[in-house]
This record gives structure tokens, C-alpha cells and sequence, in this order.
């Protein structure tokens, strides 16, 4: 996958999470969380939604990393290299 | 042999909220439902072709869209169901009413019983705000050792008739210990009626049932019906299945068990897994809090007798709020008159609803239910049914006739239907907040893991998932 691939992946479960998320206005260094006003039971669904469409395992110790938008790609770009 | 990452015990609320979340990132579950209809406590039941509601009065929790950190919006987030399908219909205005004494209204706009307060009991306002504080920064969700609600409110309010009439109505939606209730038990009822707020979405329980068992079985959850457990399989530390009543058995990686804690344990049918489960003696982990509740309907041309703007009236009658099972039958001193038409918004129909509760005494309904002789019980239905009109009747300001339907449970009627041990509605005076137990894939959700309400129940069924499942697979 590339760059926007990943980013678009993203963007479209968060959607898919909550259907209001302002998507438009995010900035992708900033926390997500802060700015979709999004909580830690959200968070879990993204993580498990990746898991559940490209079986990969994101232990706990790695949530961290997901905390941006450019994060996730940078995180995930390895892990969805075959995808 | 059939064979489950997750099996659930009871196709309740909370049952239903812990399956559509496995069953959402593609996992295979069951849920056993040992009656005909899902909704456990909170489902319905046909008369002369009318829907009746169980148990449900009104939503608590009512947060408006905007509010993303509101349990009723984080749940539905988390069960997939955008807010915007559902129409929710917010009370009128709901009252707590000692007659005599003093009358405290609330609403979903918290700053009414602010008002209230400031208007009945000018001296305790400040003390009550103080409390209100406390009550915001407190953590209900961590696990911790038991503290009386009534010491804290006690040591803000000195005003004891205005602590009575808030633990009238907060026992009363909740509660499931007499007399008092855990501090964050009474942190998390205090919030979600009086902060929060009552509502109640459009349609009946039945509409929302039937959403709940769409979306499971859209995301690939089963559930069957008339499907009761016999018994829990355990190997050591492990469950490894249950065995139905119709003798099959089903393996299982994970259980969750909604039907209770007490209801729980007697799924262990040899006394080994039983005591590994829990050694607290039967009486300790039964609750003792039941109720009589009668339905009653009326003729629309009965509506100008009728309070229009009061959802839920919440009396006490006697000199200390007693919230324990009665030494009689039924305590009328106190109960709960609910009127589940005076919510926003008009429903077409000829009829008006009420729904009167009060506490009642399992065992004395117990004892003439299984009396030979069956019109025992029977009478005592009509006797208390009609000592409890009369009461009400001085309440609501008119007395209780054009009742064109009516239909009264006991105790007996809600173990019966239920499962509950004695009716307890709110369940077991002892709950498990995290959900584990002494096994190492059994975990409880539901009432008795001590979340409340409607919603209290579905988030309970989310979070166990959430918290002990996901991290398995």
C-alpha cells in the first residue's frame, strides 16, 4: 500500500467509527484523539478493525504509535507492505 | 461437538451488547436465551393484542448528540448504531413527592433540582453543590472496597429529609442492597437520572430489541431461543463449555454468563467449581429487593385526571424512607408512579398508560403461589392491587377508575420470567465490577457486574468483551 492508500484506510474506519467525525479540518501530526474527540473504546475499534481486514496483531505496548495520522502510516506502512 | 470462541448465557441487554461487539470484527458467537424473547428483564409480552413493556419505565442516561463522552453516545459508537437512527423522546418533568413534607421536580436540565433545592431547602444548596462536586471527580469504574452512600451524602447534607428523598429516588432505580448502596453505585445512578437524564427512544422496548438482533445477526452473531443452561463444564481453572437443558453440549474458548451471580453458581452443579466460583453463603449474594408493579390503561377522555407533565412520580409516605423488603407483602408506603406517555413528542392512541411499583416480599408471594389451593394467590393480587390504587389515587390527586385493561407481577412473576433468584430486579447485593471471576475464562456481565440501567447494561456487555476478550484472540 502506499502513503495515501494507508492514510485513506484510516480515515475511512474512523468514519466508519463515528459517521460525524470532521475529517476534513484534521491535521495529520496532531493527536487524533484530541481532535475527533474520540475516547480509548474507539481507539480499540481501529486497531481491532485493522486487525479484523489485514490480520495484523497491534500489541498494546504499540498503541502509542497510532496516536497521529502520520504516525499510523508510519507505523503501518511496514506491517502493510504485502497488502 | 458445536464449538464457540465466545458463548454468552442470556439473550438480555447486556447479553445482546457483548455480542454484537465480538460478532462486529468477525468473530463466531452464541448467545443462549433460556425464554422465547430476548430482553431479560426489560422485554414485552402480548395482551389482547397490545404490546406490553417489562420492567421498562425509562432510559436513564439521555445525553444530547454533541456530547461524543457520553455513555449513551459511546455505546452506540461502539455498537455500530448511528445516533441519528434513533429518535430519543426526553421526559417532561419528573418529581420526588413526600406529601406533607416537600416536593423536589427534576429534569433532564440538571439546573431545575439545583433550583429545587435552592427553592425548599435554601440552607442545604451550597452543601448540595459540594456533593455535586465530589460526585463529578469521583471514579465509580475502578474497583474498590464497598463505602456507604449514606455516610457521604451524610457528611454533605445535614438536611436528612432532603438525603432521604434523593436516596428515595436513586434506590429506587437501582438499588440492590437495603437500606443503603455503594458510593460508586450511588455515584453512577446520581449521574445518569439526575445529571443525565430519562428518555426514552421511539416505539417500545420491542423496537429496540428487534435493532439489537439485527445488527448481531447482520455481523454474523447466533442466538437461539427457548435455549436454557443446565449446567457450566468446568476442567480446573478453565471452562470448557455448558451443557443445555436439552442435554447438548457446547464447547466454548471464553463464557460470559448475563444470567446473574447467584443464578451463576448454581449452573455449577458439583459443589467443587461451585465453591471455586464463589464460598459466599446463598443469603449474602441473593438480593432481596422485589416488586409489585401493576400496568394500568386508560380511556384518553381519563386524561384531564391524569398528571400531563410528571414522567415519573417518585413517594414516600412514612416518617423514614424504608428501602428493604417489607415485613408484608407489599410496602406501600413508598413506590414509583410512571406515566410513559408524558414524554416529548405526542403518541397516537386511545389510551393512557401508569405504571405503579412498589417494593414487595418474595417470600410471602412465594409461599401463596405454591399454595395447593391456586386462588390464594390470586386474591392476594386483587387485594393489594386495589389497596395500592387507593394509595396512589391520593397521590396522583384522583381516584383510579375508566381502567380499561390492567395486569399486576409479583415477585414470583419476575423470577419466573427472568431467572432472577427471588426477583431481585437489580440483582445480587453483591457485584463483581471487573467481571473476572475465579475462572479463567468465565466473566459476568450484566446486572450484577454492576453497571445500571438500560444502558448501564449494555456497556456492561461491551466493556467485558472490550476489557477480557479481545485480548485473547
Amino acid at each position: 500500500m502506499t502513503i495515501d492508500e494507508i492514510k485513506n484506510v484510516i480515515l475511512e474506519i474512523i468514519q466508519d467509527i463515528d459517521d460525524e467525525a470532521d475529517l476534513e479540518n484534521l491535521n495529520p501530526g496532531d493527536a487524533l484523539r484530541d481532535q475527533l474527540d474520540l475516547d480509548s473504546m474507539d481507539f480499540l475499534d481501529i486497531v481491532m478493525e485493522l486487525r479484523k481486514r489485514y490480520q495484523i496483531q497491534i500489541p498494546e505496548a504499540d498503541y502509542p504509535q497510532l496516536a497521529t495520522l502520520d504516525s499510523c502510516v508510519n507505523y503501518l506502512m511496514p506491517r502493510l507492505q504485502a497488502a | 461437538m458445536r464449538e464457540y470462541p465466545l458463548l454468552i448465557i442470556g439473550g438480555g441487554l447486556s447479553g445482546l451488547a457483548a455480542g454484537i461487539r465480538f460478532a462486529r470484527f468477525g468473530h463466531k458467537v452464541l448467545i443462549l436465551e433460556k425464554h422465547t424473547k430476548a430482553g431479560g428483564l426489560n422485554s414485552y409480552y402480548y395482551r389482547r393484542g397490545r404490546l406490553f413493556e417489562t420492567g421498562l419505565h425509562a432510559i436513564t442516561n439521555y445525553a444530547p448528540p454533541a456530547d461524543k463522552h457520553a455513555p449513551l453516545n459511546r455505546l452506540l459508537r461502539q455498537l455500530k448504531i448511528p445516533r441519528h437512527t434513533l429518535k430519543l423522546r426526553q421526559q417532561q418533568t419528573s418529581e420526588i413527592f413526600f406529601p406533607g413534607r416537600a416536593s423536589l421536580c427534576f429534569s433532564n436540565d440538571f439546573s431545575l433540582l439545583e433550583s429545587q433545592i435552592a427553592k425548599h431547602f435554601p440552607d442545604s444548596v451550597q452543601h448540595f453543590k459540594n456533593m455535586v462536586a465530589e460526585i463529578d471527580s469521583y471514579d465509580a469504574f475502578t474497583p474498590r472496597p464497598k463505602v456507604s452512600a449514606r455516610k457521604f451524602v451524610s457528611a454533605f447534607l445535614q438536611n436528612r429529609l432532603l438525603a432521604e428523598m434523593i436516596f428515595c429516588s436513586l434506590m429506587f432505580y437501582g438499588g440492590s442492597n437495603e437500606n443503603d448502596m455503594d458510593l460508586s453505585q450511588f455515584v453512577i445512578l446520581f449521574r445518569s437520572i439526575f445529571q443525565e437524564g430519562f428518555f426514552r427512544p421511539e416505539g417500545t422496548i420491542k423496537d429496540l430489541l428487534d435493532l439489537l438482533l439485527k445488527q448481531y445477526r447482520d455481523f454474523g452473531g447466533e442466538i437461539e431461543f427457548s435455549s436454557g443452561v443446565r449446567e457450566i463444564l468446568a476442567e480446573n481453572n478453565r471452562i470448557s463449555g455448558v451443557r443445555t437443558d436439552t442435554g447438548e453440549e457446547i464447547s466454548c474458548d471464553n463464557l460470559i454468563s448475563t444470567a446473574g451471580f447467584p443464578e451463576t453458581r448454581r449452573l455449577f452443579t458439583s459443589p467443587g467449581p461451585a465453591a471455586k466460583f464463589s464460598e459466599l453463603p446463598e443469603d449474602k449474594i441473593s438480593g432481596r429487593l422485589s416488586f409489585l408493579e401493576s400496568i394500568y390503561l386508560f380511556n384518553k377522555s381519563f386524561l384531564d385526571h391524569l398528571p400531563q407533565d410528571r414522567t415519573i412520580i417518585f413517594y414516600n409516605l412514612s416518617e423514614n424512607f424504608s428501602y428493604r423488603r417489607p415485613d408484608e407483602a407489599v410496602d406501600l408506603n413508598s413506590g414509583v408512579i410512571c406515566f410513559p406517555d408524558n414524554f416529548e413528542g405526542s403518541r397516537q392512541d386511545d389510551t393512557i398508560q401508569m405504571r405503579v411499583t412498589h417494593l414487595a416480599n418474595y417470600e410471602k408471594w412465594r409461599h401463596a403461589y405454591d399454595n395447593r389451593d391456586k386462588s390464594l394467590y390470586a386474591a392476594m393480587k386483587t387485594d393489594w392491587k386495589a389497596r395500592s390504587k387507593k394509595v396512589v389515587g391520593k397521590i396522583i390527586g384522583n381516584c383510579i377508575k375508566n381502567i380499561v385493561y390492567e395486569d399486576t407481577f409479583t415477585p414470583v412473576t419476575i423470577e419466573r420470567f427472568t431467572s432472577r433468584t427471588q426477583g431481585a430486579v437489580y440483582g445480587s447485593s453483591e457485584k463483581i465490577k471487573d467481571g473476572r471471576t475465579n475462572f479463567e475464562n468465565l466473566y459476568i456481565a450484566g446486572t450484577d457486574q454492576g453497571y445500571l440501567g438500560i444502558v448501564g447494561a449494555l456497556l456492561s456487555g461491551v466493556t467485558m468483551v472490550n476489557q477480557h476478550i479481545f485480548n485473547k484472540m
